[in-house]
């Protein structure tokens, strides 16, 4: 499954994003799964768009409870939790954003902070840093869909950061001028 | 010297490590015979005050938990709220009819500062022990210095500050360190000291402590989780999986 999570209140990309993604589906069911494979699958599983950008979602307060007093729960009941719910059986996610700062915004920070409930606490060694052992077998590859002006190399980093924590890849990151390419990652 | 000092963690501060950090840091400053004035970002009360203290002061320390790789979600709202340059120049309809805005959109001119622009200093720490751990965030800082118009005086780079809010014996162990580097911060008013960049530690830790703190992580330390989870009363195991059908 595509999450594609909306932290903008610009509902013309997911429009956009809806409708190249939903005459995409129907190629693939047409092609058959059976020839084009892994993609396939994960195409005819969906995609699902998340408005976040009037949803009411906190910071991560950094409290810990989601590690130590209710594994995997977040004590914070606001309507992240939809989010952290579909998290788990996604393949990929999309995170559309405003910038500040050259960075993402605090919205758009926030959906990825209150990503901790997906680590447990306990600790490994990943080649050659330590990273929180995943609670879940879902691997969610991610991507940055953003408006605005922002250090494009720095958020590519980050991007790349905040995957290996979650044991995942970087999709990249896209200024939306460029939301047709960001598009054509979205399978 | 005086400084302003932001602790950028959303921790209420009774909780928060960057506060008993910052209490040792402090402590070195008043050797050096700095002064300082220190706010919390989890108090939304303080910021009104954080903000003004922002433009007349030649001194800033923001000291910050590293959170998902970069600045915490909350930080960044408080600084989304400082009237920077780029902010004033991004073109927002609202901001636009504002005659002062456009004044300084025409112009390019920089926010003005009281004095000249101020040195942005920053203490970042994070759970994870090496110091690559904290190589991205501290990129950003730098870049952070910039777009908030102020000269850059370097980062402290610090991991393996998980334990302070847990473990009282560790506390003192883990934060007295950051004595010495708050009296060279008193004393220059910056964080570019040979002393400082030294402080982070290993970059990266060699194999063979890499296999021995391993197994630790499947052993001892584990347990040590399991224990301060049942001293929350969790009685679920840390591994839960609580939304998986
Ligand atoms: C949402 C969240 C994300 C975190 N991300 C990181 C991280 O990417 N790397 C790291 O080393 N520590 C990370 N930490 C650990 C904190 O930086 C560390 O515990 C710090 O000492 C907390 O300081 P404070 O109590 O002042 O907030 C994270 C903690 C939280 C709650």
């Amino acid at each position: 499954m595509i999450l594609i999570v909306n932290t903008t209140t610009d509902t013309s990309i997911t429009d956009e994003i809806r409708e190249a993604l939903a005459s995409g589906n129907a190629l693939f069911s047409t092609a058959g799964a059976k020839s084009a494979g892994k993609d396939a699958s994960s195409a005819a599983s969906g995609f699902e768009i998340v408005e976040a950008g009037t949803m009411r979602i906190s910071y991560c307060v950094g409290c810990n409870e989601c590690w130590l007093k209710t594994p995997g729960i977040c004590a914070l009941k606001d309507d992240y939790e939809e989010i952290l719910k579909k998290l788990i059986h996604a393949d990929q996610m999309w995170l559309i954003t405003e910038t500040a700062l050259g960075f993402v915004d605090h919205k758009g920070k926030n959906i990825i902070d209150r990503m901790i409930p997906l680590a447990t606490m306990n600790l490994q060694f990943k080649g050659k840093q330590m990273r929180h052992i995943p609670r879940y077998k879902q691997r969610t590859d991610v991507g940055i869909i953003y408006r605005g002006d922002a250090d494009r190399s720095f958020l590519e980093r980050w991007n790349q950061r905040v995957t290996l924590n979650l044991h995942s890849h970087s999709l990249g990151v896209f200024p939306v001028t460029e939301k047709k390419e960001a598009i054509a990652c979205m399978h | 010297m005086h400084a302003l000092i932001i602790n950028g963690s959303p921790r209420i501060k009774k909780y928060s490590n960057t506060d008993k950090i910052l209490s040792k840091f402090t402590e070195g400053m008043k050797e050096s015979g700095a002064t300082w004035e220190q706010y919390e970002v989890s108090d939304r009360q303080q910021w009104d005050t954080m903000r003004d203290a922002f433009f007349r002061s030649e001194h800033i320390l923001i000291a910050l938990p590293l959170f998902f790789e970069c600045i915490p979600g909350l930080l960044l709202e408080f600084l989304e709220t400082l009237p920077v340059p780029e902010k004033l120049s991004t073109p927002n309809p609202e901001k636009l009819s504002d005659p002062m805005c456009e004044k300084h959109c025409n112009n390019d001119t920089k926010i003005e500062f009281s004095a000249s622009a101020p040195t942005l200093s920053f203490l970042l720490q994070g759970g994870f022990s090496e110091g690559i751990q904290l190589r991205c965030c501290e990129a950003y800082l730098e870049i952070l210095a910039e777009r908030l118009g102020c000269r850059y005086g370097g980062t402290l780079v610090k991991g393996d500050n998980f334990g302070i809010r847990f473990d009282e014996s560790q506390r003192e162990r883990v934060t007295t360190p950051y004595q010495k580097m708050g009296s060279i911060y008193g004393r220059d008013g910056e964080l570019t000291d040979e002393e400082c960049r030294k402080f982070t530690g290993p970059e990266v830790f060699p194999a063979y402590i890499r296999m021995l703190v391993g197994v630790l992580f499947k052993t001892v330390v584990k347990k040590g989780f399991m224990k301060m989870a049942a001293d929350w009363g969790c009685d679920r195991p840390l591994d839960d999986r609580p939304y998986e059908s």
